[in-house]
């Protein structure tokens, strides 16, 4: 189904906040969802997988333990939104020509759009890569060097960020629109619907303030 | 221009300290940069025409219509469903199912087969999807009273009664406009780079412009189908003083949280304008007739405002006397002396309470569109980047950003319980934005972020120990809780309006203060509340007709004519 994609992220922002991310987390799988939406990649149903995976656990152990060396989470996989998050903010460390390494990431599409971000911020494409993998981005269009590889994978061994050079080539350009199976826009309507107080006779007759009858 | 001769810019804008706290903010006034006047000014500047290619209605007004703008580029349409709504089903608040009129403004003109798409869909208003194709959907209810008097009277051969129209003020109030994707209509990106849609909520103005014709045609058809031949055509006057009523609740409250840098772009093109008026060396005599011409309208503006809400009757009684101090002293005040209405402004802010300051500071603006009209164009938020955190701030320069930003917020102990009594939450039904009680409902758990200045105290606190020099990408790895702070202090530091400098939770909150003051960005008058958190107010009120346009002069419409009768109030 067609949705906006002001839709799109108001959906994905509230949905990750159910699954228990921070309010400034969720601002970021919001954006990233959205992001990928324009681009016709899985956005949305790589983040009700993502959220599905780590419902509710805390932050510390899905997060890069430090920002130094190669990223990698205190036991098991790395969760993508923080992980990209975390690239988003340094990514002043691209600029030299370094490249941020990831060990163990889950669902390794979503790290794409801070890459996005990133490129923008620098002003120069970067590549995210994984297994024989690379897509390209300026922040605006996406390269993928093979497009009939799979790249909705569930996991990436390792995962490297860097700079790439500037692409002279058409590159796919985002769209107005973005299309989510009425699947998964379920999928992630349940864990936006935690973010809801239940409705009660008092709370709708106090909390917006207002009487009932129109007929004045 | 006018601007490199008669001004040497050397007074600064408003300090974001005075201008952010909630009480003046609630005390805004329209100015020539609202966003209807904008519209407005666009509209007869261009040359705008209007057609009605569809008027298909039945004698209880059921059918539909379409009113097709056209700008020198493209044509928007309003699509107008008419409904025949029992009362009791005639509800304001946003959980109603069904309107007496159902809208859509339509990109384009629309052909048989999109009338029918949205007929299926417009009158469901949220239970109903939409496409790219439309711009926003909205619905409206009549005011009945006065619905019932004007059909009657015309449909009899007379004219309505003109104190019964004041009263009043509008034929039909809007409960909700959606724009921006919601429903699945065109999210505003898709708009953004048209010069029409420059300015902030020009498309959502466009569609209540034409409802308020839509409004004035469907009353005149449903006259003449009750009188027929005795009926009689609405007068010209009487009509134009009815705008546009417009109910609306908390859910605007959030909207102006949820958007700082869009926020802090209306607040400071105001107060840029403020500031080149006040820095103005002289004033012509031309200009100064303007001024108190407008003066004198705008106490006849507060004198036919009404409310009963008795916070609003309060500021109404102050507002009124000081307007009558001001005009009392611009009698014998030297405006054609240096720095004229710097000295005025001077002059009301050692004098007058917050509501006729800031009425002042929109007046002042009046006869000076050639000098600030053109700040519109800066209103929008067309930076898409300023969400991105820097995370290579050290945690010291964090901490001077939020003491400068947030001083106000970091004195307040906000674990006392007047301090945070209220919470922001979501309902599960129609997502209404909600106030509660924290201590009293079990609603904390489903609190919104929309206490910047608590979560701002809170950030302040955990920097307390960090190493000065840590970078913020660290600490934020340790601390995501605090991320959305960060944003919003980071945001705040490059754009000083964009933070209601005052507590969004605590136990004294007046949300309507919030809700004035978008309204006053609309261009809304005489608000009239109808409780702390939900607001009437009248749009368009004394505006031109489509077939009006050209011949209007200048757009000073929002303030009411001197002359008895045409009045616009809401009540």
């Amino acid at each position: 189904m067609h949705h906006s994609l002001n839709e799109i992220e108001a959906l994905a922002k509230r949905a990750a906040r159910g699954a228990g991310l921070s309010w400034g987390m969720a601002e970021e799988a919001g954006r990233a969802t959205r992001w990928l939406a324009s681009h016709d990649l899985a956005g949305p149903a790589l983040l009700s997988d993502v959220l599905a995976k780590n419902d509710r656990l805390p932050h510390e152990q899905v997060a890069p333990v430090s920002l130094d060396g190669e990223w990698h989470a205190l036991a098991g996989e790395l969760c993508p939104l923080a992980a990209g998050t975390a690239l988003n903010d340094c990514a002043d460390r691209l600029a030299n020509g370094q490249s941020v390494n990831m060990a163990s990431v889950s669902f390794p599409l979503l790290v794409l759009p801070f890459a996005a971000w990133a490129a923008i911020h620098l002003n120069e494409p970067v590549q995210v890569r994984w297994q024989n993998l690379w897509i390209c981005t300026d922040g605006n269009r996406v390269w993928i060097n093979d497009p009939d590889r799979e790249i909705n994978t569930r996991h990436a061994a390792a995962l490297t960020c860097q700079i790439a050079s500037k692409r002279t080539d058409a590159g796919t350009a985002p769209r107005s629109r973005g299309v989510v199976t009425s699947e998964v826009w379920a999928k992630l309507d349940v864990f936006a619907q935690r973010t809801f107080a239940p409705a009660t006779a008092a709370s709708r007759l106090l909390g917006a303030g207002a009487g009932v009858s129109d007929n004045d | 221009m006018q601007l490199q001769t008669n001004t040497s810019q050397t007074i600064a804008k408003r300090d974001p300290e005075l201008v952010m706290r909630l009480s003046r903010l609630g005390s805004f006034h329209q100015s020539r940069l609202s966003f209807m006047r904008i519209l407005t000014r666009r509209m007869t500047r261009e040359n705008w025409t209007f057609s009605r290619p569809i008027f298909e209605f039945d004698a209880k007004g059921v059918g539909h219509a379409v009113y097709c703008a056209h700008t020198p580029d493209r044509t928007y349409s309003l699509i107008a469903f008419g409904h025949d709504l029992p009362p009791d089903e005639r509800s304001d608040r946003v959980i109603a199912t069904r309107w007496d009129s159902t809208f859509t403004l339509f990109d384009g003109v629309p052909d048989a087969a999109d009338i029918e798409r949205l007929r299926q869909n417009i009158p469901l208003q949220e239970a109903g999807r939409v496409s790219e194709k439309e711009l926003s959907v909205s619905r409206a209810n009549r005011s009945v009273r006065l619905w019932d008097h004007v059909v009657s009277r015309l449909a009899a051969g007379a004219q309505p009664d003109q104190a019964e129209v004041a009263k009043v003020g509008y034929l039909m109030r809007t409960t909700a406009v959606y724009g921006s994707g919601k429903l699945g209509a065109a999210d505003r990106e898709m708009i953004a780079d048209r010069p029409e849609c420059a300015a902030p909520f020009q498309i959502e103005m466009l569609s209540v412009f034409l409802t308020r014709t839509y409004v004035r045609d469907l009353v005149q058809h449903m006259a003449y189908r009750k009188g027929e031949a005795a009926a009689v055509k609405l007068d010209a006057d009487i009509a134009r003083s009815m705008g546009i009523g417009n109910s609306t609740g908390l859910g605007m409250a959030p909207f102006l949280v949820n958007h700082p840098k869009l926020f802090n772009n209306w607040i400071s093109a105001r107060e840029e304008a403020i500031a080149i008026v006040r820095s103005v060396n002289s004033a012509t005599k031309a200009e100064v007739a303007t001024f108190r011409e407008l003066l004198d309208r705008s106490i006849l503006s507060a004198d036919i405002w009404h409310s009963e809400h008795e916070v609003q009757v309060e500021k109404l009684k102050r507002l009124r006397s000081d307007l009558s101090a001001l005009a009392a002293h611009v009698a014998n005040a030297d405006l054609c002396g240096p720095r004229p209405w710097d000295k005025l402004y001077a002059w009301a802010e050692s004098r007058l309470g917050e509501d006729a300051q800031e009425c002042l500071a929109s007046l002042m603006l009046e006869p000076y569109g050639g000098l600030v009209d053109h700040l519109a164009d800066q209103m929008s938020d067309k930076d898409r980047h300023a969400f991105r955190i820097d995370g290579t701030m050290p945690v010291a320069e964090l901490r001077a950003v939020l003491e400068r930003a947030y001083g106000w917020a970091l004195d307040i102990d906000w674990s006392a319980k007047d301090q945070c009594a209220r919470a922001w939450y979501v309902s599960q039904e129609k997502l209404e934005p909600r106030l509660g009680e924290r201590f009293d409902e079990p609603i904390a758990p489903y609190e919104q972020p929309l206490a910047p200045g608590r979560d701002a105290a809170a950030l302040y606190a955990a920097l307390k120990d960090e190493d000065g020099d840590r970078s913020l990408a660290a600490f934020l790895l340790a601390y995501p809780e605090h991320r959305h702070s960060v944003r919003r202090a980071q945001i705040v530091d490059r754009a000083p309006y964009a933070e209601i400098r005052d507590n969004t939770i605590g136990s004294d909150l007046m949300p309507i203060d919030m809700l004035r003051c978008k309204l006053s960005f609309f261009g809304a008058t005489h608000f009239d509340p109808r409780s702390d958190r939900w607001v009437r107010i009248c749009m368009f009120g004394n505006a031109p007709y489509p077939e009006e346009l050209q011949g209007s002069r200048g757009d000073d419409w929002s303030y009411p004519p001197l002359v008895k009768g045409a009045k616009c109030t809401t009540h």
